[in-house]
């Protein structure tokens, strides 16, 4: 057996140059956040400009936190840990370089789009597609810079982190260009592909494994890495790490559906979403107890050393949210909590409370390592961690109050259950100003903390030399037998792989199955389930050195993450895509837009809209007695995107239309303190100032014919005289309430858009329904 | 290959044997209350599964919402309140309950009909006519104004209050709008 020593010097610029823009982009992301928490107190600071309003701005906060925060703080720990856990230096510096800025760009691009009003109107998935095109060119790059230095890795075995990394490249690709799959109808405009209940279900199988596996698996992965590092103390437990690894990232994915729940979405993918995120609580769990067990024996450094401190508390953050979460998905909780601050709240305890104190530890663990030098101060490290817990516990505190005042508000009746306590609106949300206010200032004590690492880090920095980490290490030209990779056969041929999915396919003819089915589905399941855990007590460990062998197989490993994780997704999605949605509807079907319903309904799309007004009568008594009746899934079956809402800051408005006049429409865009006295509703001037785009409806409707929505052909020129005259006939009864605004206003293309809302086709009479 | 050939798999609480970049791993058991945690979800979860969606028992959350909105149009129909032009005119005299409807007048009417209660007249962006002067589009009677605020001019954009209000709120701020004026 030959064997030569070699020295590796690990790629570590990349590291810092992901580490600084982490906290510069983090800084940025959380002074938008600030701003727009102010905006809902006061609605001056929207400043009666479009660039600067909250429903554009909300975007850039979240998109800003999700990608530009914890993107590149997760590239930072993920290309640190990597090189170190597998003795490699990144496989390519070009495609490491290309890698960060591209993503800066993207970043850039991002922040210069959504001001502008250009967005594709869904959350965390904004952006248009050009720049989707690059992030998904992007992520591919990191995928290879990532698997191509697996590749070349010296130490055979994959240590768990690297698990949670290879997770998260996979899925997030696959979650991104599903949900971002669309025809454009110009440079900057496109509709997706999917529509209505169908675009919703994908957006939150989007959406929510967006958390799953961008806010969670990575950072769980850092976690693994640099949390026994700081504490010098072996992980708590290996079996725990593969059994939550393993029904983390097969649970997950089937969440989804909770974003939807008490909506028109298919009860049964409502029951999915609810049930498999009380399944996720103790995966999710798993996670924390490794790592706070991990601190056992070490918890003496929580006083001194405030890497430990910061770890400590991301994990505690991220119980507690992991917990809140399945909580919030009972239907019934839901109920109450969805629409209001709580959830608002619950995102902030996991990305300010997880992520954002996993990124501070990671960076000071980091910056003495990277510059060789120690930090400059640990007593301000101490005031960043206290401002930032202070700051974070207040925000959560009055985000738990405010939702959950407003959500009771809201839900009231009296008289018996036969009325509202509160019809209107706005005494709600006056009530929960107060609580919105201590809002900012706890948002805004965790930006100072965040401001004092930056001042800490510049000053380490200054002066200090960069370092690269080296290695030395022994290479083995000869592959012992037992490091190996698996085989395709022995991959897929064991006992684990054959009962769990035995198991799953089994559950599904349970779950889906006819009566007989039922039947066979269950008892298959009960018996996949015994006879794995006899053969486990007999044969165990035969699992286990198939898991030891699995684990220096890179690409075996990966192929078993991608069907685990793709199992889900294909469960709720696929039948709603071979289906015919809209010949399937029931009861109630959408009427196509008018094309200057449809300029309109571009209009509130790109002002952001739907950051404060959901389109979703919920099957819930007390929305139906505010709104009006419950919201069919046929009703927004045509709607790219669709505008269902996960926040009401302000009324539903799935049955606004000819709930008001058209006057009553102008003054409230005009500013809205005309007729609703205290709303926090930014003013829209330049909706009465900037003409609807007509030009761009003829490749519009093309588009959305091609998606097969029912519109007739039309030639511009009909396009036009079809716009005209809907258009004049709004300005006419404008008129006549003493309102004189040009028919190519925006106004007019929205107000067409509010006063259709609500009308739809009576599938068994055929009868068109006006409000 | 037999299994004796292989190295025996860490026991409890030992150290694995691989250590990564200087971390190593305990091998602990799970914890039993963690493990409880899991097996209760995943029982819950298949109960929750059978008795929604296959025991055919429990009705479907639309129908639950139908069903509750039909008890309280009822409720709303069989009320004892009396309403017809001299009622209303007695309530409009009855400062409690002029009162209380200016509580509901205030909170929903005033938007459009300014809390002066003159609308247009008053100021020119006003969305709602005049409620003080002589002049009525939709009647002047009470009667006919309670049918306006009970179901609303959907044509001239007055939103029908009666399903969000009652009988009672709604004949409250009839009254309060008739104690504006004298009656006959």
């Amino acid at each position: 057996m030959s064997a030569r020593n070699i020295t590796i010097e690990y790629n570590d610029k990349i590291v810092r140059q992901f580490m600084i823009a982490s906290i510069i982009w983090g800084a940025v992301g959380m002074l938008v956040g600030v701003l727009i928490a102010a905006q809902l107190n006061f609605f001056q600071l929207n400043f009666s400009t479009s660039y600067l309003t909250f429903g554009r701005l909300r975007p850039l906060h979240t998109n800003a936190v999700i990608f530009a925060l914890v993107g590149n703080m997760m590239f930072a720990g993920v290309y640190y840990s990597t090189q170190r856990l597998v003795k490699a230096r990144l496989a390519s510096d070009f495609l490491s370089s290309l890698h960060f800025w591209g993503w800066q760009a993207i970043i850039l691009s991002a922040a210069i789009t959504l001001p502008l009003g250009l967005t594709r109107g869904k959350e965390y998935a904004e952006l248009i597609w050009p720049i989707n095109i690059a992030v998904a060119l992007i992520w591919v790059v990191f995928a290879i810079n990532f698997f191509w230095t697996l590749a070349r890795r010296q130490e055979r075995s994959l240590y768990v982190a690297i698990w949670f990394y290879i997770a998260t490249i996979i899925t997030i690709a696959i979650l991104y260009i599903v949900n971002h799959l669309s025809v454009p109808t110009g440079l900057f405009h496109s509709y997706g592909l999917f529509a209505g209940v169908q675009d919703g279900l994908v957006q939150w199988w989007y959406g929510h494994n967006a958390v799953a596996f961008f806010l969670t698996t990575p950072i769980l992965g850092i976690m693994y890495y640099f949390l026994p590092k700081a504490a010098n103390r072996p992980v708590y437990s290996y079996k725990l790490s593969v059994i939550h690894f393993w029904s983390l990232v097969f649970v997950y994915i089937w969440a989804g559906p909770h974003h939807l729940l008490n909506t028109a979405l298919p009860n049964w993918l409502q029951m999915l979403g609810m049930t498999f995120s009380l399944m996720l609580w103790a995966p999710s769990w798993g996670g924390m107890l490794n790592g706070l067990f991990t601190l056992r024996g070490a918890w003496s450094k929580l006083r001194t050393d405030p890497v430990i401190k910061f770890f400590a508390a991301g994990v505690t953050f991220y119980g507690m949210a992991t917990f809140e979460g399945p909580l919030l998905s009972i239907k019934s909780v839901n109920a109450l909590g969805h629409y209001t601050d709580w959830i608002i709240g619950h995102v902030h305890s996991g990305a300010l409370g997880w992520n954002g104190f996993m990124a501070a530890g990671m960076f000071y663990f980091l910056v003495p390592r990277l510059w060789n030098k120690p930090l400059y101060s640990q007593s301000l490290a101490n005031l960043h961690f206290w401002l930032g817990i202070f700051g974070i516990l207040l925000y959560v505190a009055a985000m738990w109050t405010s939702g959950i005042t407003q959500g009771l508000m809201l839900n009231s009746t009296t008289e018996g259950g036969t009325l509202l306590t509160y019809p209107n609106f706005l005494d709600t949300l006056n009530t929960i100003r107060p609580l919105m206010l201590l809002r900012v200032v706890g948002g805004g004590l965790y930006l100072v903390g965040w401001l004092i690492m930056i001042y800490n880090i510049v000053k380490s920095v200054k002066g200090a030399d960069a370092i690269n980490g080296t290695v030395e290490v022994v290479v083995e030209d000869d592959v012992p037998e037992e490091e190996r990779p698996l085989g395709a056969a022995v991959t897929l041929w064991n006992p684990p792989v054959i009962f769990s999915t035995l198991g799953t396919i089994f559950a599904c003819v349970w779950m889906f199955g006819g009566p007989f089915l039922q039947i066979v589905g269950a008892i298959g399941t009960a018996l996949s389930v015994i006879v794995a855990w006899v053969h486990f007590e007999s044969k165990g460990k035969r699992w286990a050195m198939w898991y030891e062998r699995l684990l220096v197989s890179a690409a075996p490993f990966t192929v078993l993450t991608l069907i685990a994780v793709l199992i889900g997704g294909m469960v709720q999605i696929i039948p709603g895509i071979v289906s015919h949605q809209a010949a399937n509807v029931e009861d109630r079907l959408q009427i196509p837009y008018t094309p200057l319903e449809l300029a309109g309904r571009d209009i509130y799309v790109a002002e952001g809209c739907y950051n404060c007004h959901s389109q979703m009568i919920r099957t819930l008594v007390p929305d139906v007695m505010r709104y009006g009746d419950y919201s069919r899934l046929g009703e927004s079956i045509y709607d790219r995107p669709y505008q269902w809402g996960s926040r009401r800051a302000g009324p539903d408005l799935a049955r606004v239309g000819g709930k008001y006049p058209d006057s009553w429409h102008y003054r409230h865009m005009e500013d809205s303190r005309q007729i609703s006295p205290g709303s926090n509703m930014p003013p829209y001037p330049w909706l009465n100032e900037k003409d609807t785009n007509v030009a761009a409806l003829a490749s519009k409707i093309k588009v959305q014919r091609m998606l097969g929505v029912p519109y007739e052909e039309m030639t511009p020129e009909q396009i036009q005289a079809s716009v005209d005259a809907q258009a004049n006939e709004i300005v006419e009864r404008l008129k006549a309430d003493g309102i004189y605004i040009a028919p190519e206003k925006q106004i007019v293309a929205l107000i067409a858009y509010l006063q259709q809302l609500g009308n739809y086709e009576d599938v068994s009479t055929g009868d068109v329904v006006r409000r | 290959m037999s299994d004796n050939d292989k190295p025996i798999p860490p026991v409890e609480g030992s150290v694995r044997k691989h250590v990564y970049d200087g971390i190593e791993e305990f091998n602990k058991r799970l914890p039993n209350w963690w493990l409880f945690t899991l097996y209760i979800t995943i029982a819950f979860s298949i109960g929750y599964w059978f008795y929604y969606a296959q025991s055919g028992l429990p009705l479907s959350d639309g129908e639950k919402v139908e069903l509750e909105i039909a008890r309280i149009q009822t409720a709303k129909l069989t009320t004892d309140l009396v309403i017809d032009d001299a009622s209303l005119w007695a309530m409009s005299e009855n400062t409690a309950l002029v009162v209380a409807g200016r509580e509901t007048y205030d909170s929903l009417c005033a938007a459009c009909h300014l809390t002066s209660l003159k609308g247009k007249s008053e100021s020119p962006v006003a969305i709602g006519p005049d409620l003080t002067d002589d002049e009525w589009v939709h009647g002047g009677e009470p009667l006919a104004l309670y049918k306006v605020v009970d179901e609303g001019v959907l044509a001239k954009g007055m939103p029908p209050w009666g399903p969000t209000l009652g009988v009672q709120k709604t004949a409250e701020v009839v009254a309060y709008v008739l104690s504006f004026h004298d009656a006959p």
